[in-house]
């Protein structure tokens, strides 16, 4: 009796895992299957610039670089707030005010993102076309604002957490050569938490790079590169808006869609490999008993 | 000098910086719930949606939701908890620990669109499932596993390891170690990530808005294997009839709903957090 419960608990929760692994396996076979089509049809005009169904060209260079595009300026804008905002609450806030602040941040990242479409659309698209005065409000921009919006509170609570978990005895020693709280951080806490910091930044570009409703709504839609290249005043496309307009419109088993599924995997493989490279370079977490 | 005055600039640089993150906050609160006052009621909550939800209310939406998040928990909690426990007390080997961590992370990393592509494809069209609540639970539930693995990891993997000598040496089986002296310690982390898991599910758009909703004409589903209406995919067909300002006013006031019923779970995941901690 008891030796039969044991064996189903430990098959249990060994069907679990398996379950899980499985999954993940079988989301990059389904993935990489249904891409094959394209690939062995289109070959290297994939990687070219002009998506022309009706033609037979699917080029997904464009897309590529609007989703390349859009997590920088996100990350540009959204990093140094981040990381400062996280200094400040770390080191000068009072801990009864951290806690709220940080469940605030935690609730604000609970948004659903088609919540933030929404208000990209109603506020920052108007305002960017107001201000740069522009025939469309949907630009690489106001999706590239958005995105920064959405993933500071995921870089504030971790960049935060970096810092509370540096001893104190590093600040105590670095104030007592009599250093300014300027020196302390820059010289003493930064190069502890630096790795910290780099893995809560991998882990925003992540989410930004898979990102889908917010930008879907604001980025224009265009499958064209900006002129020049670097005017993100420009509307333009993403990998997910691509793929969030269009999957429906395809019939299942063509080319065209066998097109956008390879499109989505190379999404999945820049995110793979990112998770991968954070977790192997930036994480290692040991197993403590007290 | 120079020292005094570049820690006064970079403390007014750090000061600005968490200014603009709070005024962003504020912002956000504020627009999203004085946006959706507007066009809230009664009437709103507990009426079927009519022109193509530009007038009418969304019961259907709401109760749609609601299924469909708790159909992908009865789905994913057992799964989660069973990997929970072999992560933690079956995986000894470090390498596979680390292997599994970072299977984890990938499979939480997974952009939210992909999920949908993999149900469209694997459900709805190999399966032959058709567009329906079913689907959708089931990819709901694939993208809530590893949040709510991972918080029950924590819980379980934090036990010192004293209480299981102890239940050892009392003569308990390592199953009835689980059960008896792990599973009721961890339990309250594991409610964490299930609300964690619920508040982020019952938002997402993109994996469900190609196989598990249709947008009009739903009411709530007879059978696991119709369509559903859901609170999202309501609110992204109203927000593109731009033109439309009865549409835009209904978009606002179901995005306060859904945002409210998102705050409920993570302010209990937040509640429950807060009493493990102190």
């Amino acid at each position: 009796m008891l030796k039969s419960t044991h064996k189903i608990g430990q098959l249990y929760v060994m069907c679990s895992t398996l379950i899980c692994l499985f999954i993940i396996l079988l989301i990059l076979g389904v993935m990489a299957y249904n891409s094959f089509d394209a690939i062995s049809s289109i070959k290297w005009r994939l990687f070219s610039l002009t998506w022309f169904p009706v033609k037979n060209e699917f080029g997904i260079l464009s897309m590529v670089f609007g989703t390349i595009m859009v997590t920088l300026i996100a990350l540009i804008l959204a990093v140094p707030i981040g990381v400062m905002t996280a200094i400040y609450t770390s080191e000068f806030v009072s801990k009864k005010y951290r806690m709220f602040l940080k469940s605030l941040l935690e609730l604000l990242a609970g948004i659903p993102s088609i919540i933030y479409g929404l208000i990209g659309i109603a506020f920052f698209s108007t305002w960017i076309q107001y201000w740069f005065n522009l025939q469309s409000g949907r630009t690489l921009l106001t999706a590239g604002i958005l995105l920064a919006i959405m993933i500071l509170p995921t870089i504030v609570t971790l960049v935060d957490d970096a810092f509370q978990s540096i001893p104190n005895r590093y600040r105590e020693s670095a104030k007592g050569l009599g250093l300014y709280d300027f020196e302390v951080i820059k010289a003493s806490l930064l190069p502890i938490a630096k790795h910290d910091i780099i893995g809560a930044i991998l882990l925003a570009t992540g989410r930004a790079l898979g990102e889908t409703m917010a930008v879907m709504l604001v980025i224009g839609s265009i499958d064209k590169l900006p002129t020049p290249i670097l005017n993100v005043l420009m509307p333009g496309q993403t990998i997910t808006s691509k793929l969030g307009r269009e999957v429906s419109e395809t019939a299942i088993g063509s080319t065209h869609f066998s097109a956008l599924i390879f499109m989505g995997l190379i999404l999945l493989l820049m995110v793979i490999g990112l998770t991968v490279f954070t977790q192997l370079r930036y994480k290692s977490k040991i197993r403590l008993y007290e | 000098m120079n020292r005094a005055i570049y820690n006064r600039l970079f403390k007014r640089c750090i000061q600005v910086s968490t200014w603009l993150a709070l005024a962003l906050l504020v912002f956000l609160f504020f627009v999203i719930f004085l946006n959706g006052i507007k066009g809230l009621s009664l009437d709103f909550l507990f009426e079927e949606s009519k022109q193509f939800g530009a007038s009418g209310g969304i019961l259907y939406q709401i109760i749609g939701s609601l299924l469909l998040v708790f159909t992908s928990i009865l789905l994913s909690f057992p799964i989660a908890l069973g990997t929970a426990i072999y992560k933690s007390e079956y995986l000894k080997d470090l390498r596979f620990q680390k292997l599994t961590d970072i299977l984890l992370y990938v499979l939480n990393g997974i952009p939210s669109v992909i999920f949908g592509l993999f149900g469209l494809i694997f459900f709805v069209n190999y399966l032959n499932t058709g567009i329906s609540w079913f689907v959708g639970s089931i990819i709901l539930a694939i993208m809530m596993l590893p949040t709510i693995i991972l918080s029950s990891y924590r819980a379980i993997d934090r036990i010192p390891e004293t209480y299981r000598e102890h239940a050892l040496g009392l003569g308990l089986s390592k199953w009835q170690t689980i059960m008896y002296a792990l599973l009721p310690q961890s339990f309250k982390g594991a409610l964490t990530g299930l609300l964690l898991a619920m508040a982020r599910a019952i938002g997402e758009t993109a994996p469900i808005m190609f196989i598990a909703t249709a947008f009009s004409g739903v009411r709530y589903p007879t059978s696991l294997f119709e369509p559903i209406s859901t609170l999202p995919t309501h609110i992204l067909a109203l927000s593109q009839q731009a033109t439309n300002q009865n549409a835009l006013n209904n978009a606002w006031a179901a995005s306060l709903v859904l945002v409210c019923i998102v705050m409920v779970f993570s302010i209990s995941a937040l509640v429950i957090r807060h009493r493990i901690k102190s």
